[in-house]
Order: C-alpha cells, then sequence, then structure tokens
C-alpha cells in the first residue's frame, strides 16, 4: 500500500460507516437495556465491532485484485460452510444458521454474502460482455449452487438478498436487458415450484404482508405493532429511552430485525430521516467507488457491496412500515448480531481498497 | 489494469436513480406514517395495550415416606400494581391502601424497588380474600394500574408441626437476585429461605409461565394473543414419616416445658424419620408475605421460634455423652463388663469433689450404665484423660457438623486439652476430664448430632449423614432416591458393642429410662440430665428399638426439662409407640 492510496481513503465513507455503528450501539442498548443483562448486547457489539475493524483494515490493505485470483478456493470454501451448516449447524428458531465456535457462533450465510460478491465479480470480469446462452449458464450456476444451500436452511432473507445483490452485478456487467428480462420470466414461471418449497411460516408471511389483517396474532402482529411503534414516534420521538412499545416488548426481535421501530419511536421521523442520511451518504460514496474503479472487477465488486447494503436498507426499513414482507434481514451496522457487522465492514473496506487505487486521471 | 475498460456508466446511473428512488420511498412512507399518522398511531400506542403476565409455575408438593402431602399450593389472589399503566398515584394509593390495608409507603417502597422493570407487574398483597378482589373490580375504574393476578400459595397443611424441616419461601432479596439472574429469578418472585425449601429450591421451582394479552384502556382483557403455560415444580418425597413427626411434636408438647427437639432416625440408612424442635412458628406467615408486626414478635421473641433446635444450637449432653466415656473406655481396655466399681457417692481429685446421686456401694461397670453412675465414669474419664476422652466424641460425630440436608446446621464444641483455650479461652484444668466424663464443663452438641451417634451404635458402628429426603426427581423428571452416605465404619468394636447393647438395654428394662421400656419392642437407651449455667438442668434421651436389628433410633432434647428419665424420655417413648404401634392398637388400625 503506497502513500498515494492512503491519501486516497474516502473519509466521507469512513465517516457515515462510524457514524452507523456508533448510532447503532446507542440504539441497540435502547432496545436491550430492559433484558436480563442490560449491557451485554452493547458489550458485545462493542467486542464484534473491534473486531470488525480490523476486518475493514485487512480487507482495505489486500489488493481487490489478489482477493480476485482466490475466487475458486473462496467460492469452494462457501459452498462447503454452507453445507456444513445445514448438517451440524446448530437451530436458531427452528432454523439451521449457525455454526459454533467455542463460545462463539458464526452465521456462514452472512459471510457468504461478502464472498460471493468476490467470486461472482471475478466470474464476470472474465466476459467483456455476456452474449450467449454458452456464457451465462455457468454463471448461473455459480449462483445458484449457494443459494440453494441457504434456501435449504431455510433463510429466505438472506437468499432473496443474494438474488438481489447477483441480478443486481449482472446489470452492471452488461448483460442484455433481453437476458435479464428472460431471467426474470423464468423467475416468475419458477415462482409457483418455489411457492410449494416454502414452510408454512414463509408462506404466512408473505401473505400477511399483502394483507396484514389476515393473522393478527402471529406475523401480522409484529407489522401492526411495529407500524404502531414507529408511527407513535411522530415528528421528533418520545425521548432516547422513553419508547413504550420497545419497553413492553411489544415487538418481537426488537434488537435484530426489528430495531428501527426502536429508532423511529423514540427520534422520530428526525432520527429516522438522520439515519436514511447517513445510509445516503454511504451509499453515495460506494457508486463513486463503482464510478471511478480502474477496472471492471473493482467496478462490480463495489456494485455488490453496495447492493449487498441498498437491498438490506429497504427491506428492513421497509418491513417495520409495512413496504416490504417480514423477512429476517438485519438493518446493516446496526441490528444486533456479529457475523453480519463483520461482512458489513469487511465490504466498507473492499469499497475503501477500491477506492484508493481507483485511476490516478480523475484527480 | 485492463486499458480498454471503460465504467458502464450509463447502467450505474440507472442503478443510481434506483436507489435514490428507494430511499425516497422510504422518506415518504415515514412521512405518511410519523408525521400524517402519527398522533393516530401514538393514541394506538397508548390504548391499544398487550399486558404481558407472569403466570406463577406451582411449587413442588412435599410428601411424607408414605406419599401423605406435607406441603402443597392453594390457589390465591394477588393485589398488584402496573407501574406504566400507574398514570395518576397520588388518587389511586391513597384508594388502594385503604382498600386492602397496606401502608402507603409500603406501596411506594414496592414500586420504587421495581423501577428496572415497569412493565412486570408489582405484587403489593398476596393472598387477598374474595371480599378485597370484588370492591377492587367494584372500584375498577377509579383504580387504574391496579390489578388482580391469580396465584399459587404454598401451604403447609399441618401448620407449626415440621416448620423447622420444612423451612419457608419469601420473596427473593437483592443479594439473591444478583447470584440468580440467569435463573430466571426477578424481582417479587418466592424462594426458598430456609430448610427443604431452601436446600431443594432448584427441584422444588418450577417454571413460570407467560401469558400475553391484548387489553382495552380499562385494562380489561381483550382477547389472549399468546400464552405459554406454566411447568410445575418437582415434587419431592421426605424421609419423614407423618406419624412419628406428630408422636414427636405432640410429645414436646406434653412435656409441659417451652423449647426441646426430637430427631427420629433409621440408623440402617441415616434417613431422618421425623424432627421437631420447639417452639415453632407457621411456616404459612410467609407463604403469603409475613406481615412487618407479626416477623418483629417471631424474631424478638426470646425463645427464638425460627431457630431449629435439632441442629442450630448445641447444648451440653450431661450424661447421654457416657456413651462416649463408656465406648472410649471399653475400646481402650480398661475396663469390661464385670469390673468392678465403688461408688461412694461422690468422687475426690486434688481439692475437688464430684457429686453423685447417692452411694451405690461396690457396682459392676455394667450396673454403671443401668443405672448411669456418674463415679464409675467419672473414675474412667479421669483415668482416659481429656485428649482421649475427645478424641472418641469426634470419632462418635460430636461436635461436628453432620452435612445433613437441612439449613443452619452448627457444629457444637468437643474441648480437649490442647484445643480448649483456643475454643472457650480458658484452660484446660485436671478436673475437665472427670467432668467431661459425664458430659458437663463446656462440651456441647446438637440433638441430631447425638442422633447420628446413637444410630452409629444401633447399626454395628457405622456413621451415615443424616437427610430427609426420601426421593426427588432429576430434571428429567426420573426419580432419584437420595443415596446413603457412609461418613465413617467400624467405629467400634465388637466387643464394646455388644456391652453397650446391654448396657443401654438394661438402663431401660430396670435403670433409668424406664419409661421407654414397651412391651411390643425391645428398646435401649441412654437418659442424661445435663447441669447447664442458665437453669434448670436439661433433659435427654436417646435410645433405639428393636435392640436385636434396630430400625428406629430416636433423641428427645427438652430444655431444662431436668431429668432425661421424666421429661425426655416419655417423648421418646410417644415416637416408639408410632413407630412399633402396640398389637391391638395396630390390629384395630388394619381393620375396615
Amino acid at each position: 500500500m503506497s502513500r498515494r492510496m492512503l491519501r486516497y481513503i474516502d473519509w466521507g465513507l469512513v465517516g457515515a460507516t462510524l457514524g452507523l455503528v456508533i448510532g447503532g450501539a446507542v440504539v441497540l442498548y435502547s432496545a436491550t437495556r430492559t433484558f436480563p443483562d442490560p449491557w451485554g448486547f452493547v458489550k458485545a457489539r462493542a467486542m464484534h465491532a473491534a473486531l470488525g475493524l480490523a476486518v475493514l483494515v485487512v480487507f482495505t490493505a489486500v489488493d481487490y485484485q489478489a482477493l480476485g485470483r482466490l475466487w475458486r478456493p473462496l467460492l469452494l470454501g462457501t459452498i462447503v460452510l454452507l453445507a456444513v451448516v445445514d448438517v451440524i449447524g446448530r437451530t436458531a428458531q427452528g432454523a439451521q444458521r449457525w455454526i459454533p465456535l467455542g463460545p462463539l457462533s458464526f452465521q456462514p450465510s452472512e459471510v457468504a454474502k461478502l464472498v460471493l460478491i468476490i467470486t461472482f465479480a471475478k466470474h464476470l470480469d472474465g466476459h467483456r460482455e455476456i452474449t450467449s446462452l454458452r456464457q451465462l449458464v455457468p454463471i448461473l450456476l455459480h449462483a445458484a449452487l449457494p443459494i440453494a444451500l441457504i434456501v435449504q436452511q431455510p433463510d429466505m432473507g438472506t437468499s432473496m438478498v443474494l438474488l438481489a445483490i447477483l441480478a443486481t452485478m449482472l446489470f452492471a456487467a452488461g448483460t442484455p436487458l433481453r437476458a435479464m428480462a428472460g431471467l426474470g420470466a423464468a423467475a416468475a414461471i419458477a415462482a409457483p415450484v418455489l411457492w410449494q418449497a416454502l414452510h408454512d411460516y414463509q408462506r404466512r408471511r408473505l401473505l400477511v404482508f399483502i394483507d396484514p389483517g389476515m393473522d393478527p396474532l402471529g406475523a401480522g402482529y409484529a407489522l401492526i405493532q411495529s407500524k404502531i411503534a414507529v408511527g407513535s414516534g411522530q415528528l421528533f420521538g418520545k425521548g432516547f429511552l422513553h419508547g413504550t412499545q420497545n419497553l413492553l416488548h411489544f415487538i418481537p426481535e426488537q434488537h435484530t430485525d426489528f430495531i428501527f421501530t426502536v429508532i423511529g419511536e423514540e427520534f422520530g421521523f428526525a432520527g429516522a430521516v438522520i439515519m436514511l442520511a447517513l445510509f445516503g451518504l454511504w451509499l453515495w460514496r460506494a457508486m463513486t467507488a463503482a464510478m471511478q474503479a480502474k477496472d471492471r472487477l473493482g467496478m462490480l465488486m463495489a456494485v455488490g457491496v453496495l447492493a449487498m447494503i441498498a437491498f438490506h436498507l429497504f427491506i428492513n426499513v421497509g418491513m417495520t412500515v409495512g413496504l416490504a414482507p417480514v423477512t429476517g434481514i438485519p438493518l446493516p451496522f446496526i441490528s444486533h448480531g456479529g457475523s453480519a457487522l463483520l461482512a458489513m465492514l469487511a465490504g466498507t473496506g473492499l469499497l475503501l481498497n477500491i477506492g484508493m487505487r481507483r485511476k490516478k486521471i480523475l484527480f | 489494469m485492463r486499458m480498454d475498460y471503460i465504467p458502464p456508466t450509463r447502467r450505474l446511473r440507472v442503478l443510481n436513480a434506483i436507489i435514490v428512488a428507494l430511499i425516497g420511498m422510504l422518506v415518504g412512507r415515514l412521512w405518511q406514517i410519523q408525521v400524517l399518522q402519527g398522533a393516530q398511531f401514538l393514541r394506538l400506542s397508548e390504548e391499544n395495550r398487550v399486558r404481558d403476565y407472569t403466570i406463577t409455575a406451582p411449587r413442588g408438593v412435599i410428601y411424607d415416606r408414605k406419599g401423605r402431602p406435607l406441603v402443597s399450593n392453594r390457589p390465591s389472589f394477588t393485589v398488584a400494581i402496573l407501574p406504566l399503566e400507574l398514570i395518576e398515584p397520588a388518587k389511586v394509593l391513597p384508594h388502594l391502601a385503604a382498600l386492602i390495608g397496606v401502608p402507603i409507603e409500603e406501596i411506594r417502597g414496592r414500586i420504587e424497588a421495581n423501577r428496572t422493570r415497569p412493565f412486570e407487574p408489582v405484587r403489593i398483597r398476596r393472598d387477598v380474600g374474595a371480599g378485597v378482589v370484588a370492591k377492587i373490580e367494584e372500584n375498577r375504574l377509579d383504580l387504574p394500574g391496579v390489578i388482580i393476578l391469580a396465584e399459587p400459595v404454598r401451604h403447609y397443611l399441618y401448620g407449626q408441626m415440621g416448620a423447622h424441616v420444612f423451612g419457608h419461601v419469601g420473596e427473593v432479596s437483592e443479594a439473591e437476585l444478583a447470584e440468580r439472574r440467569d435463573q430466571g429469578y426477578k424481582l417479587g418472585d418466592l424462594i426458598g429461605k430456609a430448610g427443604v425449601e431452601r436446600v431443594y429450591e432448584p427441584v422444588l421451582r418450577g417454571v413460570d409461565g407467560r401469558l400475553r394479552m391484548e387489553v382495552d384502556a380499562f385494562g380489561r382483557p381483550l382477547r389472549v394473543l399468546q400464552q405459554v403455560g406454566a411447568i410445575p415444580g418437582r415434587p419431592i418425597v421426605l424421609a419423614l414419616d407423618l406419624s412419628l413427626q406428630k408422636a414427636a411434636y405432640d410429645g414436646l408438647r406434653s412435656s409441659g416445658q417451652r423449647s426441646g427437639a426430637v430427631v427420629a432416625m433409621d440408623p440402617r440408612t441415616g434417613e431422618i424419620l421425623a424432627l421437631e424442635s420447639m417452639p415453632a412458628y407457621d411456616p404459612n406467615l410467609f407463604a403469603i408475605g409475613i406481615t412487618a408486626q407479626k416477623w418483629q414478635a417471631l424474631t424478638t421473641d426470646p425463645l427464638r421460634p425460627l431457630l431449629n433446635r435439632a441442629l442450630g444450637a448445641a447444648f451440653e449432653p450431661g450424661s447421654v455423652f457416657k456413651i462416649v466415656t463408656a465406648t472410649a473406655a471399653l475400646e481402650e481396655g480398661i475396663v469390661n463388663r464385670t469390673s468392678t466399681f465403688y461408688a461412694p457417692g461422690y468422687f475426690r481429685l486434688g481439692r475437688w469433689v464430684f457429686g453423685d446421686l447417692r452411694a451405690w456401694g461396690t457396682v459392676t461397670f455394667l450396673q454403671g450404665i443401668q443405672n448411669s453412675i456418674n463415679v464409675v465414669f467419672y473414675t474412667l474419664g479421669f483415668r482416659l484423660g481429656g485428649e482421649k476422652l475427645a478424641a472418641y466424641a469426634r470419632k462418635m460425630g460430636l461436635g461436628d457438623k453432620t452435612g445433613v440436608d437441612l439449613t443452619g446446621e452448627i457444629a457444637g464444641t468437643i474441648p480437649s486439652p490442647s484445643t480448649k483455650l483456643h475454643l472457650i479461652g480458658e484452660p484446660w484444668y485436671p478436673g475437665d476430664a472427670v467432668n467431661m466424663s459425664i458430659g458437663q464443663g463446656a462440651v456441647t452438641v446438637t440433638p441430631l448430632q447425638v442422633a447420628r451417634m446413637i444410630s452409629s451404635v444401633a447399626n454395628g458402628g457405622t456413621l451415615l449423614q443424616p437427610h430427609v429426603l426420601l426421593q426427588a426427581q432429576g430434571a428429567d423428571r426420573k426419580p432419584q432416591p437420595a443415596p446413603v452416605v457412609v461418613q465413617a465404619s467400624g467405629v467400634y468394636g465388637a466387643k464394646t458393642l455388644a456391652v453397650l447393647h446391654e448396657g443401654l438395654r438394661a438402663a431401660v428394662e430396670r435403670g433409668t429410662g424406664r419409661a421407654t421400656n414397651l412391651k411390643q419392642v425391645a428398646v435401649a437407651g441412654k437418659t442424661g440430665s445435663a447441669e447447664n449455667p442458665r437453669g434448670k438442668p436439661h433433659a435427654w434421651f436417646a435410645g433405639y428399638a428393636p435392640v436385636d436389628a434396630p430400625r428406629v433410633a430416636v433423641v428427645a432434647f427438652v430444655e431444662h426439662g431436668f431429668r432425661g428419665g421424666l421429661a425426655a424420655a416419655p417423648i421418646v417413648r410417644r415416637v416408639l409407640e408410632a413407630a412399633f404401634p402396640a398389637p391391638e392398637a395396630s390390629a384395630r388400625e388394619t381393620q375396615p
């Protein structure tokens, strides 16, 4: 890493990330302070963040082209991990997503998102443009295998995120729009088959998204309560630590998937907009990195990371306000969960990496 | 680097536009529900409340060895406050205080103590009557934030009887809470505070359930949203035998004295068949939260009803200790059953004179045991010396905790020439060994230790750990019998045991313990009258039956009961009669 590269570090991206992580820890405290160990989640968050920053530095320092060259072992390793989690993973809420590691445990599907961005970018980088089916089929297989393993867990949210990331990357790679449309049509035809393969509770969640009144005690209950929590925050919120819905444990998983309800209720519209502004800054800097990347590989990687955060953000906030189905997707940098935070910070590192190795002529 | 790379600017701009549109949608939606509809959602958040109730799990039922319930649970109503819904404390609290008769300061204090968990109900008064419940329901609109919880309350079926074995429950203290945070205890929970309730808390405690209900603005339930049933605590079976316990309880009370203790043990296993301490208290008072006055009365009573005299207090053993002296002398070979002694009614050592009941003339060792002749034991004690006496006492389990599964046990004191200064702060005098030989001086033991000792004589020399538990259930609800714990074996030689059995049998047949001589079963035992600086002598009796294959060992102790044969032996008789009913009585019992 040269001195010039350090000068090219995107401090706007770093600032937005730190703002989200620190602000997220504050919100996490509010969401979990009535748990048996009021500081437990914040302590865990501090530990994960410290580890995540180290990972970020590594992902910034190692040239992304070197990472790209490792794509075969990376992909193989991820597929093996995902297969292992299906077999030995411990059960969290009826789904196998975790691998225990001594006192810790980690979620390979979170790691898979980032690794697949790298391998997919490298794979797409091999074709200057995608014109024939012969080029498309291996690419689709590359995407399909890990997604199938994650669906198997079953983790609908992560599979949807992966699908969205990979579709975005295909688009940025210049896949002809006719081919994209064809894939979309194929997906629409496959949907009924997939519907049959879904678990009952997953089908219910999708149906409830269409009509929340259908199941006011189960999935609909969460949606109604989260809308009440966010809405009752009004313009300026009820004040830090003054949320009542939060305190009464009305909302399930308020420290993970539904953490945005705490922001909405305690900090109101103003607080929510500040959070969205931080994400906006982050996404703008990510888009800049993609635009200024010195090569196709860097551009594709940046687009992948960008799509990951954007999709997480939109689905997560969207579900708490009734714009998206209730799926277990965390709010990036803010929700409790170490594996997700690590993946997000590694992704940020990758962006910094691409940004500081950009073309000189732009400056 | 590929020099021909051209960024796909057009497609990236499209992506950019999509992201801006999505964020715009989120902002628009938030504006809609937070600003445009915010007031409406705020009203919903205030009115459409969900209440989480804890469904208190009943504690495990406690049975006697024959499956008769001793401690169970009964339904009750608790008045509680939901702090978050207590909008007008200044109006509600005085009203509530008047209705349920709890001082307003106490209510405020309880709410304050629960500050960190405002969504949990704060229990104000447990076990209120139907009348109070009706009054609160009538005044529901004036009492927002006040609720009635249906909860099981611990019920001690026999009141004071067995109180010191069962112990009692009470609200978990701050310190206990800090220790058990991860075990799901919360403020206001009940926890075992003493006795079996405390020792077997992890078994007896159930897992509370939860009930999530939607209620309207007046707190009236609209519908149940979620229910997780409570898992009751696991039952336990005690070694106690209700009929022996009853006999011990009644026997103590008919002694005419105010304090004492009884322990009955199975000498083959260490199972405690009965354990009573007098005076006792009613643990039911604690089950519903004892009032300050009653607590004060219990703790300031000079007789200390909360004290378990069977194991929480040590007393001079008096002549019961002669069993130790006899054992030591027999084991050391300085005496046999026919050794003769001259007993003129006193024993002189230098300028000290030790007294006896009367002049006996020339007697054998066996007669010495039978009639509890002091001079015989003075002589032996003097010859043995303090160190030997103390060593045998400790070997027989005196002056040492028994390790029983109950709370509050103390060790007592067995002084010896080398330890007396350290233990009591006084030097050892030459006369101390003489005094010790008849269980006087600084020797103090608990009735339970004496029970363990007499059991070891009865069972042929094995010191067993006494235990009140017969059987509990493991976490898998499979029965787990309490193990028999051997603490020492081969304590006595066979010859020593033969002489002890013969002497103790003689004491009951024609000596000091005649009050326990039963027709239906051969009893052996030893009386004791222990002089003490606080009043009349303590009365003791330690015995067992049947002599040839003992199944029950009983120790009775009556504080200031004067003479063992008069005050303590009748209690033991009563317990033995319950254990070995007279033939005609048992015939009557078995007839339909």
